[in-house]
């Protein structure tokens, strides 16, 4: 990171006081690169290209392999804001999507599987990119052997794959996912460059937990045994913990504890990122909302925003940090500062945990800059 | 030449109403190049003269008069009045009793009168060329104080509509249905919004009387460019469907049935067809009393709402129905929506909404993810209606949409086979689609949906 850079980022930190935590001096680092891309109709596929060059190649990544990349479709496809197409609001754009797939079946990748565990959703993953306006055929032709799962339930698979938080779990020593996490060689987090109303940002690390299937996290999820039929969101048993998920999978550390979703979701979302390790972040911020993750959110106004850019790295720590300043933040900023206001800060979280580093001194930025990239997302 | 100009218009049948606040003959202008061919004129005895003047000059136009008078003294002498003055009818807008009815029939016979009264007095099962109702709600997306959308039950924004109620009405008989309903006031009304009150009762084979908002009018009036435009925009959607006559033969889809009689609300917005129509599965509305086995043949699946009203011979239909393999949901006694007897409402109050979840939930869980005849993608913002061809060769989608924005890639899941897809829409000459087979059968994608679509299959 350049001197610039840094002046860039203090400059567009919440002033006076800042609450910023210590780095963690041994954390992983990786390089991430950030692209100018000012719209989708522009040659997104190239512009991605370069970018996959710039943090080592994409082939080195894919080549041979069973790839799943996890979208953010986050919200019924019939909630929309002002009208507008989900892609240019809160859901990763689906010319993104086709793009990755097309680069990874030119990398060689053996297999590309697109998941999400799409809201409410039992069905196949296909007919909720249908309904969200998505061209399903066109992203099933880009790439050979391009599948598509909703990982909200079993899904294809015939049992729940489980992942152990390696050590000093935050909230649950292991979570179940459905197979797909598992039947995989590399794990990508295709997130949305936006805010959130709990987590303060949502990116790579925070779009995986749309990971936990509602059949066991779910409101609805059944007291033993998963409901494979989920109805609703995963409130009860992440946000406030008034619930155990299905006892079929393992409980939660310290039930009862902490109800505040401003703690837990953020500290669920760091213990995934150690359980279900992201090999490939990519950050969508070519078009998106800012003030929250969907056109649900009432505590504050939601606007539309372009700030034309993608950001990707290998690291989901360094790549969320990196984004987290484009959006004019302080990634290592703690409680009580924006865009933490009233939540910890799940990159802090997933750094403690190892994953990576969020210290901007230590991220080598390729492809244009923080301060070239910069989009204030507080007012 | 009276009489022979009066040949040259068109059957009632066939008029596309719009209410005209004017009586300059320069107004008539206005209508040159628009299917708009009946003007629904208030009558005002003191302008007789003028009334007469104009009434001859759009007959010579082609252009029928209707002379509408509303409640309040005696209707049969301004109903005289109007016919001796030219006008080709009478309308008689709001709530007239039987007698009254009758007595300005005669009195006009053999001009037509057409009646604009409530709802639940409508002469659903006559044989008048046209019946109507003044009583409808504004169809589009209701917004809430904070600019959202409201949603229904399913997530997605609930849509107001006058569809479910002109599917049950058309049901009852082969009469055309005006619904005549104002735009609200103190609104602004878009030319899209014009559009979507159009297409919500066209796409179901109902005409909506257009009737312009005072700043509209205004507007057009004093040949304002913007204001204009706006009307072209409501005359080129009146175009889309007067243009396609031969849409009007075909019948609603039915491999699902609701069987709703007026007590059961079948007149009412915002019941089971509405909700059954905001998940765009095809449905027909079948009267009880249409209830025979012919009825149902084609049927896989039935909602009977008020059991209980069904005579002997009704339920032995049913009966039948379902030992022939037909599903039958059967509510309880409370299950129907009462209401439809008071003679303001229109829609559902909240205790009986609240009782339809309940409903809903049973429909909904019977449905499932079936395909009764298509299944639509990225549709949220939209209603939808499926009808075939009298020979069963063809069948017609069409597409509303409600949202003031054009929704983009539209996926269509047709059951069964079909080689040929077109798409007609407003805005721009027949386009041939790519046919694909999907699971169901075949599969079309449509790329943007302005206001409205239609896709023929073959």
């Amino acid at each position: 990171m350049t001197r610039r850079e840094l002046l860039a980022l203090m400059g567009a930190a919440p002033r006076p006081l800042l609450k910023v935590a210590k780095a963690a001096p041994d954390a992983p680092t990786a390089p991430v690169a950030i692209a100018k891309c000012a719209s989708y109709d522009g040659d997104v596929t190239a512009t991605l290209a370069t970018m996959f060059d710039q943090i080592g190649g994409l082939e080195r990544i894919v080549k041979g392999k069973t790839v799943t990349i996890k979208l953010n479709l986050t919200g019924s496809p019939g909630l929309r804001l002002k009208g507008r197409p989900l892609g240019v609001t809160h859901y990763t754009h689906p010319k993104l999507v086709g793009a990755t797939a097309y680069l990874m079946g030119r990398a060689g990748a053996k297999r590309i599987r697109f998941v999400e565990s799409g809201w409410a959703l039992s069905g196949p993953l296909e007919e909720y990119m249908l309904d969200s306006g998505w061209n399903v055929r066109s992203i099933a032709g880009a790439a050979p052997n391009v599948e598509f799962e909703n990982t909200n339930n079993l899904g294809k698979g015939k049992r729940y794959a489980r992942f152990k938080v390696p050590a000093d779990a935050y909230m649950y020593p292991a979570y179940d996912l459905n197979h797909a996490y598992e039947d995989t060689d590399v794990f990508v987090s295709m997130a949305k460059l936006k805010n959130h109303e709990t987590c303060g940002v949502t990116l790579s690390l925070k779009n995986c937990f749309g990971t936990l299937p509602a059949s066991i996290y779910g409101d609805d999820s059944g007291p033993d045994e998963p409901n494979e039929k989920p109805t609703t969101g995963r409130s009860a048993v992440g946000h406030v913990g008034k619930r155990q998920p299905s006892r079929s999978a393992p409980q939660e550390l310290h039930f009862g504890v902490n109800n505040d979703p401003g703690y837990r979701v953020p500290h669920i979302v760091a213990d995934l990122a150690v359980a279900r390790p992201i090999d490939l972040a990519i950050i969508d911020g070519v078009e998106s909302i800012a003030g929250g993750e969907g056109p649900w959110i009432r505590s504050k106004p939601l606007r539309l925003v372009q700030p034309g850019v993608l950001i990707a790295g290998r690291n989901p720590v360094t790549t969320d940090s990196v984004a987290t300043a484009v959006m004019g933040y302080n990634p290592r900023a703690e409680r009580g500062t924006a865009p933490f206001q009233t939540c910890d800060n799940t990159l802090l979280l997933a750094e403690r945990h190892g994953v990576g580093t969020t210290d901007l001194k230590r991220i080598e930025v390729v492809g244009v800059t923080i301060a070239q990239a910069l989009y204030r997302y507080e007012g | 030449m009276f009489f022979a100009l009066l040949l040259t218009l068109a059957a009632p049948t066939d008029w596309v109403p719009a209410r005209w606040r004017w009586l300059e003959t320069k107004t008539l202008d206005l209508l040159s190049g628009t299917p708009v061919n009946c003007l629904l004129i208030d009558w005002n005895a003191q302008q007789k003269t003028e009334a007469a003047a104009f009434a001859g000059a759009a007959m010579a136009r082609g252009v029928s008069t209707l002379a509408v008078i509303r409640p309040g003294g005696d209707p049969a002498e301004p109903a005289r009045d109007a016919i001796r003055a030219k006008f080709t009818g009478v309308v008689l807008e709001g709530d007239f009793s039987k007698d009254v009815t009758e007595r300005v029939k005669a009195a006009v016979a053999p001009a037509p009168l057409i009646e604009l009264t409530l709802r639940s007095r409508m002469r659903l099962a006559s044989k008048e060329p046209v019946i109507g109702t003044y009583q409808g709600v504004w169809p589009g997306i209701p917004v809430m104080e904070d600019g959202a959308a409201k949603a229904g039950p399913s997530g997605s924004p609930w849509i107001n509509t006058n569809a479910g109620f002109l599917r049950a009405a058309r049901a009852f008989g082969p009469s055309t249905i005006w619904i005549a309903n104002l735009p609200p006031p103190k609104n602004v009304i878009t030319a899209d919004n014009y559009e979507q009150v159009i297409a919500d009762a066209a796409m179901v084979g109902a005409r909506w009387v257009i009737a312009l908002d005072d700043d509209l009018a205004r507007r057009m009036h004093e040949g304002d460019k913007a204001g204009l435009q706006v009307w072209g925009r409501i005359t080129r959607q009146l175009q889309f469907y007067e243009g396609h006559r031969d849409w009007r033969a075909f019948r609603p889809y039915g491999k699902l049935a609701v069987i709703q009689g007026v007590e059961g609300g079948a007149l009412l917005s915002g019941g089971i067809l509405d909700m059954i129509g905001a998940r765009h599965t095809p449905v027909r509305a079948v009267p009880p009393e249409s209830l025979r086995t012919e009825t149902l043949a084609g049927t896989s699946m039935a909602v009977d709402v008020d059991a209980a009203a069904l005579t002997p011979e009704q339920r032995e239909v049913l009966k039948a129905f379902t030992r022939s393999g037909g599903t039958l949901l059967t509510g309880p006694a409370d299950w129907k929506e009462s209401g439809a007897t008071k003679p303001g409402q229109i829609t559902l109050g909240d205790e009986e909404t609240k009782r339809l979840d309940d409903i809903w939930h049973d429909i909904n869980a019977m449905i499932g993810r079936g395909n009764l005849g298509v299944r639509l993608f990225n549709v949220s913002s939209m209603l939808s209606n499926l009808l075939v061809a009298p020979d069963g060769k063809q069948e017609l989608v069409h597409l509303v949409n409600y949202s003031n924005y054009p929704v983009e890639s539209v996926t269509v899941h047709a059951l069964g086979e079909f080689h040929k897809a077109y798409l007609y829409t407003p805005e721009a000459p027949e386009k041939k689609l790519e046919v694909y087979k999907v699971d169901e059968g075949t599969g079309v994608d449509i790329d943007v949906v302005n206001v409205s679509a239609t896709i023929r299959l073959e």
